[in-house]
């Protein structure tokens, strides 16, 4: 017997030595935070993520940067620009002397030839569509300084596409290695980290003259899992969280509370709608509950916004009425007149349009019990809150609701192809103040119009109104016809009902307080809106 | 120590019922103003995130789970003896084929198997029975794993000397296969159903990203195991680490219920 | 002498049909599983108003090309054959060039996790299975019901908040205690055989038998037991991965789960079907060794 117990020893010993710590934190010598995902592209004109749109403005070089917090198109590579009054000519003047990172020119040439690439229908580029016939636009270069574009039709706020162009050298792409802009890729590694050296070559100096960007080294680790990102940073191993959950703000409060901040409602919204596809596989007596306006009222006056906004995003959310965000100024509209909101109110709803209430459940007026499920991804915990929330509140009024949770990829089938749901519980993130980004969603033949998909005609009046005040407000230059255009489809949505608005959930960030000179903004990308400025505490600069 | 198990046991499971008998509110019960409260007389333990009480969502989930799960366990630990002991005594070529297919089953991913029995039941089917459904799937995946342990198990019985003598003596095969087999291999079993529990338990609240599961608002088990994944759950109240406890308690005492005295 | 060899030949060419039947098999299910599971034409930028068409262009153009799943499954075999595993669906590179360096973290790993859970598991259940009466076993049960009460996730996150551990630990200490219930139940058994209760009454000490008779005793139901041992790290190395952030197959193998990338699916299902063959081949080795 003696002779095993010697065995335990090394047993022991064994266990100490995997309990060795993992690896102590470095002291920061390159600013880093973290990507969900792996960028689908590094070619920027390819970019059709936000991981891509990220690396995206870090390290390309633009003619005209959008300011995220004035909403201001700035002057970036061109030193000034003008549309001509018809707004079919676009000419740009280059900063003299501008260089890429590798130390060649940068000239018109090179613009010409990366616009050209984005509009080339082979490269696939998101943003050509927004040029309306991307094939018919021609670009000519008079000089070395001088890039004039030439546009078929009127494009509306035309600057603002020029931000989403980077600037590359000719030939083949570089993929972000050579760039014009703040940074450059100097390694990536699939699955793991991009990193990001400076561009000694970027043409922006601060007012005392000094070379910008300020901060040395950035790496960006691809980090699906959100629960190490926020352990990683409350060890130091990161700077920056983009975009906290309403849970893990609570719990970085606790710990860091000069860390966390919170914007304000942000332009995203959570919604709800009922699925009125034709083509549904659902039963007969179920459309005819989700194409009845009332029906899709009383859900919504039933609802506690304010609870959802507090139980399930821990107050870090403002109750939502319509599709534009208070924090969205230019377009808010302070006069919108929203269904009153409470149960007893909702039950009147119910009860003129011919429901009754019999004992616990609620009968349409053909007799069959209103029983249906929501939908909605799995692992947004605020999500699946405020569908539990609002399955309770629906269950006052007699509706019994199931919740499902499906991952990303099954949901989508449902919505997108087989239409195979009754209701479902998504939310909308808005990446452009102007709501003539979101033309897809309203127009009723657009395949992302959600409640009812590729209407060939307007299926009702209403839909067909919606259509006719989006068209104007996507043709208009004028901006006080774009705005009654868009006060009035709130208006006509807010009575219909189609989307059932949720919350705008707030923007949440964490800096950490070693960095100076970060401005967050609600638009993407948020927490480094301002790159070029930001810079370590202490660092003389 | 049998009997106490047995009697502990009970008690557990008594105490669950009769709180979820006589508690004044229901699992579902949302009590808005008291959202993640500690102890007080009207909620004892305190409530979770969407201000539920938590003791009765606890003994709803004791129950359910216990049953689903000690079911499920005890038909993977069937079905792995089944397999494992008719391919020890079957033919060659049948056994081979046995292993074959444990094989061939451990090296698919089921979970697309799973997303499509999910997508092929109704959006509104029933928190139980979509419950009964998962723990079936379980049940009926669960076992490969298990099947080859048992396999080797029983070719060792088959090849001892006691056994060899007691064919030699004219038994039938089948007769020694369930009076002579079955007892010793009831330790490898019951071990396997054991350890089957709690991975089951967890196994069922991770299919509820796939819409299977115990869906809300009935209260899963599992989830309350998987709610420890986020590190926000640790700065909460201590009484989110009662389903874990409870779990200790219930396997201590079940392993004391199986084990031999 | 001829005949030995024949026979040697006779079983590798039976060992690797078998592989190969296994891998073909499983590459069908895995194609036809992934292919027929929902969701597997659909892109989540469909829903982004400003990606929606680029996506859906993508996925008509794959929707042309994978008609049918014996088409897909020939044409991804085919490309084995000739060591192309295909382009992966969700980043557009080369299948190969994604699980090269993932497969050596992964593999290490997991050897290190399991034989670190082995040695731990058999380190305290070969003793206390050789105590007589059941005092050892009150002495583990606390400890080995918590273990197995605590989910991988809740483990591996508590690991990361301490700062203290790390993937292989966690791995170990799954693997271990799982194992531990078996081989000690195992043990348990062959101690209370008739012949070794002969022999430790004629004085034969514990270790020597131990070496001697038991464990050779034993040796096949301890590969079966590590067949199951690297199927459950199989299993536990995804969440781990995950958790922990680790570059291996596991992260892959979900994220692909995750987006329908069937190609890298596909690689990965076969690196499972070559390891449980491999065990397998090496489990029926061992039996014949013991029969011998």
């Amino acid at each position: 017997m003696s002779a095993l117990h010697g065995k335990h020893p090394a047993s022991l010993l064994l266990f100490f030595a995997i309990l060795a710590p993992a690896r102590a934190a470095a002291p920061p010598t390159e600013l880093a935070w973290s990507l969900k995902s792996d960028p689908r592209s590094l070619d920027p004109a390819k970019v059709d993520d936000q991981a891509a749109e990220t690396v995206r403005f870090l390290t390309g070089g633009v003619l005209l940067r959008l300011n995220r917090h004035t909403l201001q198109i700035e002057p970036s590579l061109a030193s000034s620009w003008n549309t001509s009054r018809d707004g079919l000519l676009v000419t740009f003047h280059l900063r003299p002397g501008l260089l890429f990172s590798d130390g060649s020119p940068l000239t018109s040439a090179a613009v010409a030839a990366s616009v050209k690439h984005v509009l080339d229908p082979a490269t696939g580029a998101p943003v050509a569509a927004q040029f309306l016939s991307p094939q018919a636009v021609t670009v000519e270069t008079p000089d070395p300084l001088t890039v004039r574009i030439h546009l078929p039709r009127r494009v509306v706020s035309v600057g603002k596409l020029f931000d989403e162009i980077a600037i590359e050298p000719s030939g083949p792409t570089t993929e972000g290695r050579v760039t014009s802009g703040s940074f450059t890729i100097a390694e990536y590694r699939r699955g793991q980290f991009i990193r990001l050296e400076r561009n000694p070559r970027y043409w922006k100096h601060d007012p005392s003259g000094a070379a910008l960007p300020y901060l040395r080294t950035i790496r960006l680790d691809i980090l699906p899992n959100r629960e190490t990102d926020q352990l990683r940073f409350s060890r130091g191993q990161y700077q920056l969280i983009d975009g906290l959950s309403a849970d893990d703000f609570r719990h970085l409060a606790q710990t860091n509370p000069s860390s966390v901040h919170d914007l304000g409602p942000s332009l995203n919204t959570e919604q709800i709608w009922f699925n009125q596809s034709v083509s549904a596989p659902l039963p007969a007596w179920e459309k005819a509950w989700f194409a009845n306006r009332a029906f899709r009222v009383a859900v919504s006056q039933a609802i506690h916004r304010a609870d959802l906004a507090r139980i399930a995003y821990d107050g870090h959310a403002t109750p939502a009425g319509g599709f534009i965000s208070p924090s969205n100024r230019d377009w808010y509209d302070t006069h919108l007149r929203l269904p009153p909101e409470g149960t007893s109110v909702a039950q009147q709803t119910l009860t003129g349009a011919g429901f009754k209430r019999v004992g616990a459940s609620l009968l349409d007026p053909q007799g069959h019990p209103v029983k249906f499920s929501i939908l909605t991804n799995a692992g947004n915990r605020s999500r699946e809150k405020m569908a539990m929330l609002i399955q309770q509140d629906l269950a006052a009024l007699g509706m019994q609701v199931n919740l499902v949770t499906l991952d990303f990829p099954a949901l989508i089938e449902r919505l997108m192809h087989t239409q195979a749901y009754e209701c479902a519980l998504l939310g909308l993130s808005s990446v452009d103040p102007d709501p003539g980004s979101m033309m897809n969603i309203w127009l009723s033949s657009s395949p992302n119009h959600q409640w009812n998909p590729s209407e060939k005609t307007p299926a009702t009046p209403w839909e067909a109104e919606i259509d006719q005040q989006m068209r104007l407000l996507g043709a208009s230059p004028d901006d006080e016809v774009r705005k009654q255009a868009i006060d009035t489809v709130q208006q006509i949505v807010a009575d219909q009902q189609p989307f059932i608005y949720l919350v705008y959930p707030n923007m949440l960030y964490a800096v950490s307080p070693q960095l100076t000179g970060v401005d967050m903004t609600l638009l993407q990308p948020g927490v480094v809106s301002n790159i070029d400025w930001i810079h370590w505490k202490g660092d003389s600069i | 120590m049998r009997r106490a198990a047995i009697v502990l046991l009970c008690a557990l499971v008594a105490t669950a019922a009769s709180v979820l008998l006589w508690s004044p509110t229901g699992y579902a019960t949302q009590d808005r103003e008291q959202i993640s409260a500690p102890s007080s007389a009207r909620h004892w333990i305190g409530t979770d995130d969407l201000g539920r009480d938590r003791s009765v969502r606890v003994a709803a989930a004791l129950l359910l789970g216990l049953a689903g799960a000690s079911a499920a366990s005890a038909l993977a630990a069937t079905l792995a003896a089944i397999v494992g002991v008719s391919a020890a005594f079957a033919p060659k070529p049948l056994a081979r084929a046995l292993l074959y297919l444990c094989d061939l089953f451990l090296t698919l991913p089921w979970l697309f198997l799973l997303m499509t029995v999910r997508s092929a039941l109704p959006l509104t089917l029933a928190p139980l029975q979509s419950a009964a459904v998962t723990f079936i799937l379980l049940a009926v995946l669960g076992w490969p794993a298990y099947a080859r342990v048992t396999c080797a198990g029983t070719l060792r019985i088959r090849n001892a000397d006691w056994f060899l003598q007691a064919r030699a003596s004219g038994l039938h095969p089948g007769r020694v296969a369930i009076r002579h087999v079955m007892p010793h291999l009831r330790p490898l079993l019951v071990t396997q159903f054991l350890l089957c529990i709690p991975a089951f338990l967890v196994s069922e609240a991770n299919l509820g990203t796939l819409a299977l599961g115990i869906s809300e608002p009935v209260p899963s088990w599992g989830a309350m195991l998987l709610s420890l994944e986020h590190a926000s759950a640790f700065s909460g109240p201590a009484w989110v680490f009662l389903p874990i406890v409870l779990l200790i308690v219930v396997l201590l005492l079940l392993q004391l219920l199986v084990t031999e005295a | 002498m001829r005949q030995i060899v024949r026979r040697v030949a006779l079983r590798v060419v039976w060992h690797v049909a078998r592989m190969a039947s296994l891998i073909l098999l499983s590459a069908l299910g895995t194609v036809w599983l992934m292919r027929s599971a929902p969701g597997y034409f659909s892109d989540m930028r469909e829903t982004d108003p400003r990606y929606a068409e680029s996506a859906r262009a993508e996925l008509e153009l794959q929707r042309e090309q994978q008609k049918t799943v014996s088409g897909m499954t020939g044409k991804l075999l085919k490309g084995w054959l000739v060591g192309d595993l295909g382009q992966s669906r969700q980043y557009d590179v080369p299948v190969t060039t994604l699980l090269r360096p993932r497969v050596r973290v992964s593999v290490q790993l997991l050897l290190d996790g399991i034989i670190a859970g082995w040695l731990a598991a058999l380190a305290i259940a070969l003793p206390l299975s050789a105590r007589r009466g059941s005092t050892g076993e009150m002495l583990i049960a606390v400890p080995s019901a918590i273990l197995l009460a605590i989910p991988t996730g809740a483990m591996a996150i508590l690991c990361l908040m301490l700062d203290a551990g790390g993937p292989i630990l966690v791995l170990a200490t799954l693997v271990g205690v799982r194992d531990f219930k078996l081989v000690y139940t195992l043990l348990r058994q062959t101690w209370t055989d008739p012949c070794f209760l002969q022999a430790r009454a004629q004085g034969i000490g514990t270790a020597r038998m131990m070496v001697a008779h038991l464990l050779p005793g034993i040796a096949q139901h301890l590969v079966a037991l590590a067949t199951m041992s690297v199927v459950l790290g199989l299993s536990a190395i995804v969440p781990i991965e995950v958790i922990f952030n680790v570059p291996g197959i596991g992260q892959l193998a979900w994220s692909a789960a995750m987006n329908r990338d069937l190609p890298v699916l596909l690689a990965v299902t076969l690196l499972m079907a070559v390891g449980v063959g491999a065990m397998s081949i090496f489990g029926a080795q061992m039996a014949t060794v013991e029969a011998a």
